[in-house]
């Protein structure tokens, strides 16, 4: 059977979870040379980013990504990190910040599979179908 | 003038200020891969079966239906123009699943497999959506069927009838009439309080625009929808467009009405899903079909239904079109739903070809359920003529080596070969039923035996226009729905009225 990136980057999280980095190295050099003997060294990319995935998801750390129109100041990030925390139920949210001035106003929040919406423009899009209607 | 302005600015401003903007978390994932009309999708870790996506496009959104959970994706199936997609493109779940307009709106309309208008009348105001997928009633529901449903084709009428909540499949090679059955069927329902769904499958468009014409011209519209799925429509439109047209009948079924759905063609359907189940990488079988061809019918064909009077009654008949390559009955898809329906009408190319049209075949059509619902007069006139036109045929092939028969064998053949001219029918001229057990009358009890076979045409549109004119025989058989003896008596002596006009009866 075919083993699947993610199959990798799982075993390479269970063999080095709780371990002191020194041991982790020896473990990381391990599995490199298994990933060439089967000549997986090609989908190391993918293996990264599953493992990322995985770790992420273990130790409770959730991507998120924050869109508004100007920049917001700290004091606000501060709030929305701390909103994507709970309703997410994670422990800590690494944060990304983009400037997009097609909203016009308000933010959009991602994070993991979830969107919150909250520009100016989609109410504005909402607005113009209730009025259709 | 100024108070409509006034009041409509008033109504905007108060609109406006009491709109709150709904700011809801929704769940969205990112388009993988996409081709061929579906598309893989990662992400959307809390979408449910068919639900509806939608892809925000940069041409606009498309919508699409969730087919394949995975564990780290979802296949999807695009209703719609999946050229626009591209890879990385948002895709949200909208927490609904298919579902498509129903009432009284889509009545005399063409429409979609989403129900969209596509005969620009304009929109559809729809105050109900029903879902495309629903579990069948259930036993306790049901009821076995006992009314008739006339399909005004004195064939199919008399030997392989047809009730309310049956479910009779057409089956017959390209070319040989399955259509115009069904459509006949279709326009025959006038005043007898049912609706009629029509759904084209694959069919080409001229096709169905020349049927909407003649459903038109009918008259027949006012109480049929047309669910037209193209040929040229992605497969993902095609195979959701019979269970978007049940959804439409079981509107009116829960309403206790009677329905009668007509899906035009489901080789082609089973066709379309075969190629969504193949881009999908669902392992293929027999013939390539999924492992579920069977399934995918068998919960079609089982949401038609006669529901008992606890459950408002209504019911949905359905008559389903198979399409056989050569005459193969055996192949996979035909097998299946003649073992899903209730009973067949083989249409056989020979018949067609020789001018016997419809080309009903009558030893191999069978209606297993059918028969309870005739009226009791057909089933008086009508309880021998299956047997007879079967061996009529038969000994049709028998007799061809020899000259020398018995008396009652050439009496056979002749009876048969009047039978089978009776069953002749023009294409778009149902007869109504009384009219039919009147002519089947005159030929089982031998009045007919003096009318030449070339003539019997003539001798049964002018037994028609006689009777109508003449007493009210016909109104009596349709009132009634029985015979009696004093009513045989009355249309002995009509029969003998009307012959003894006609100079072209052999002495």
């Amino acid at each position: 059977m075919k083993i699947t990136p993610k199959q990798f980057a799982l075993c390479l999280l269970e063999s080095v979870d709780g371990q002191p980095a020194s041991q982790a190295k020896a473990v990381i050099k391990n599995f490199v040379e298994l990933l060439g003997k089967q000549g997986r060294l090609g989908q190391e990319e993918k293996i990264i980013e599953e493992f990322g995935k995985l770790w992420n998801e273990k130790n409770g750390l959730v991507e998120a990504e924050i869109t508004s129109v100007r920049g917001l100041d700290k004091e606000l990030v501060k709030l929305l990190k701390n909103y994507i925390i709970k309703s997410s139920g994670a422990k800590e949210a690494a944060l990304a910040e983009k400037i997009d001035t097609s909203l016009l106003g308000g933010v959009v929040i991602r994070y993991g599979d979830k969107v919150l919406d909250g520009s100016l423009k989609n109410s504005l899009l909402e607005l113009k179908e209730k009025l259709v209607k | 003038m100024s108070t409509t302005k006034d009041f409509i600015v008033e109504q905007l401003k108060k609109q406006i200020a009491d709109f709150k903007p709904a700011l809801e978390e929704r769940t969205v994932g990112r388009v993988i891969e996409v081709g061929d009309g579906i598309a893989g999708i990662s992400g959307l870790a809390d979408a449910m079966m068919s639900e509806m996506l939608e892809f925000e496009t940069a041409a606009g959104l498309v919508s699409g239906v969730a087919l394949n959970l995975e564990e780290d994706r979802v296949g999807a199936i695009v209703l719609g123009d999946y050229a626009k997609i591209k890879e990385g493109d948002q895709v949200s779940c909208t927490r609904k699943i298919l579902e498509v307009p129903v009432g009284q709106a889509v009545i005399g309309r063409v429409v979609n497999a989403l129900g969209q208008p596509l005969d620009g009348q304009g929109g559809i105001a729809a105050d109900k959506y029903y879902p495309v997928e629903k579990i069948a009633p259930g036993v306790i529901t049901r009821q076995s069927v006992n009314q008739p449903v006339q399909t005004g084709i004195k064939a199919i009428d008399a030997i392989i009838p047809i009730g309310r909540g049956q479910r009779e499949l057409i089956i017959g090679d390209r070319q040989i009439g399955k259509s115009a059955i069904a459509i006949d069927t279709i326009i025959n329902q006038k005043g007898q309080n049912m609706k009629c769904v029509y759904v084209a499958i694959g069919q080409k468009e001229s096709k169905v625009a020349g049927i909407v014409a003649k459903l038109r011209s009918a008259g027949a519209l006012e109480y049929t929808t047309v669910v037209l799925a193209g040929a040229s429509d992605p497969a993902s439109l095609l195979y959701i467009a019979p269970y978007a047209g049940t959804a439409m009948a079981e509107y009116f079924l829960d309403k206790g009405e009677d329905v009668l759905i007509v899906y035009d063609d489901l080789s082609k359907h089973a066709a379309a899903y075969r190629e969504i189940s193949l881009l999908l990488r669902r392992p293929p079988g027999r013939e390539a079909y999924p492992g579920d061809v069977f399934y995918l019918h068998s919960r079609l064909l089982e949401r038609a239904c006669k529901l008992n009077q606890d459950y408002g009654g209504g019911s949905i008949t359905a008559l389903p079109i198979i399409e056989t390559q050569a005459g193969d009955m055996s192949a996979y898809i035909p097998t299946n739903v003649i073992s899903i329906t209730d009973g067949q009408i083989y249409l056989m190319p020979e018949l067609f070809y020789q001018g016997s049209r419809p080309a009903v075949d009558a030893g191999l059509s069978v209606s297993r359920v059918g028969s309870a619902a005739q009226i009791k007069a057909m089933k008086k006139v009508a309880g021998k003529m299956k047997l007879e036109a079967a061996q009529y045929r038969e000994l049709a092939a028998f007799a061809q080596f020899g000259s020398d028969l018995d008396k009652d064998t050439r009496e056979k053949l002749e009876r048969g070969k009047r039978l089978q001219e009776i069953f002749k029918q023009a294409q778009y001229s149902p007869v109504p039923v009384a009219n039919q057990v009147l002519i089947f009358y005159a030929l089982i009890n031998g009045l007919a035996d003096d009318v030449p076979v070339e003539k019997i045409s003539d001798f049964e549109i002018g037994l028609y226009k006689y009777a109508a004119a003449s007493g009210d025989v016909l109104k009596e058989i349709a009132e009634k729905k029985d015979l009696n003896d004093e009513l045989e008596r009355k249309m002995k002596e009509l029969i003998g009225d009307y012959k003894s006009g006609l100079d072209y009866l052999i002495k």
